[in-house]
């Protein structure tokens, strides 16, 4: 029984901060080498798509999106999907899409003559579902050793934290204050008449061979 | 459209709900302060009378028009989201 509950509560958490760390905004520093479009057929993994650009039409199977292909400072390579966010989730509200790709293309740069940017996404990369992190926005910076201090998150992850604590304190206070004590009278009420039941119960059992046919 | 609309309408429901059940919390909390006011200092005249001329002061009062914070608190959050994703 212990095995199961901790394998439901470790699956929610892991589930939890999956969710946390796919949808809070990351920050990567990388160059940008190229910046692209190519037609997407979203099909298994559409659910790592967004939607068509706000005021167009969102019932096609495939549309164009915007990629832009970058080195990151540790020279691997990372490739984002730059599409509307739009009213939906995740909250980042983001209808310039075309407005980035036009920033983004500006700040292009080669190895021999690199120009350093920050890039805000969210999301996953990952090439078995070829899925791609959202970038939200990019902003040129000097070098590649820039220290950024991700306030938002420490804003947001110290907030649920806050109300995760005040839901299990109330939630504890009240189990000790109203439901510890009627199990408990439960408890004894089931010793004491643990007897009886016996005793009952075999009085049922011969009401039920009564039905019986002999 | 279809997503502004959906994301207005379960926002209000959403926040309607928080809404009144913080009104209705923050009523029982006045009234039991009244009632304690009452039973700790002035003990003289009727009780009942005393808790609702003072909880109809507070239905006028600031304190619960700030409530209403619920509504216009999000609001505005996500129009300072959507100027610095777009605009800034």
């Amino acid at each position: 029984m212990g095995y199961i509950k901790w394998a439901f509560i470790l699956t929610f958490w892991v589930l939890f901060a999956s969710f946390l760390h796919y949808t809070l905004p990351q920050h990567d520093i990388a160059r940008i080498t190229e910046t692209d479009v190519r037609r997407i057929d979203p099909g298994e993994n559409r659910w790592f798509w967004a939607q068509a650009d706000i005021g167009s039409d969102g019932t096609l199977g495939n549309r164009d999106v915007f990629f832009i292909s970058t080195v990151r400072d540790n020279g691997r390579v990372m490739v984002y999907r730059n599409e509307d966010t739009g009213w939906s989730w995740p909250p980042y509200f983001k209808f310039d899409t075309s407005n980035l790709q036009a920033e983004a293309a500006d700040l292009r740069s080669t190895a021999a003559n690199p120009q350093w940017v920050v890039i805000k996404h969210y999301g996953w990369r990952n090439e078995f579902f070829t899925i791609f992190p959202n970038a939200i926005s990019v902003r040129p910076v000097d070098g590649p050793d820039v220290r950024i201090i991700p306030w938002i998150n420490i804003v947001i992850l110290t907030t649920l934290a806050a109300l995760f604590w005040a839901v299990w304190v109330r939630w504890r206070r009240f189990r000790i204050a109203r439901i510890d004590p009627v199990l408990e009278d439960v408890e004894e009420g089931f010793e004491s008449v643990g007897d009886g039941i016996a005793r009952r119960r075999s009085g049922f059992r011969r009401w039920l061979d009564s039905w019986k046919s002999k | 459209m279809f997503a502004l609309a959906r994301l207005l309408v379960i926002g209000f429901l959403v926040l309607s709900v928080v809404y009144i059940c913080l009104s209705l919390y923050s009523r029982a909390v006045r009234r039991d302060k009244l009632e304690k006011e009452w039973d700790e200092e002035i003990q003289q005249g009727d009780r009942d009378a005393f808790v609702e001329a003072g909880l109809r002061e507070y239905d006028g009062s600031l304190r619960r028009k700030l409530i209403l914070g619920v509504y216009i608190v999000p609001l505005t959050v996500i129009s300072v989201i959507i100027y610095l994703t777009n605009f800034h």
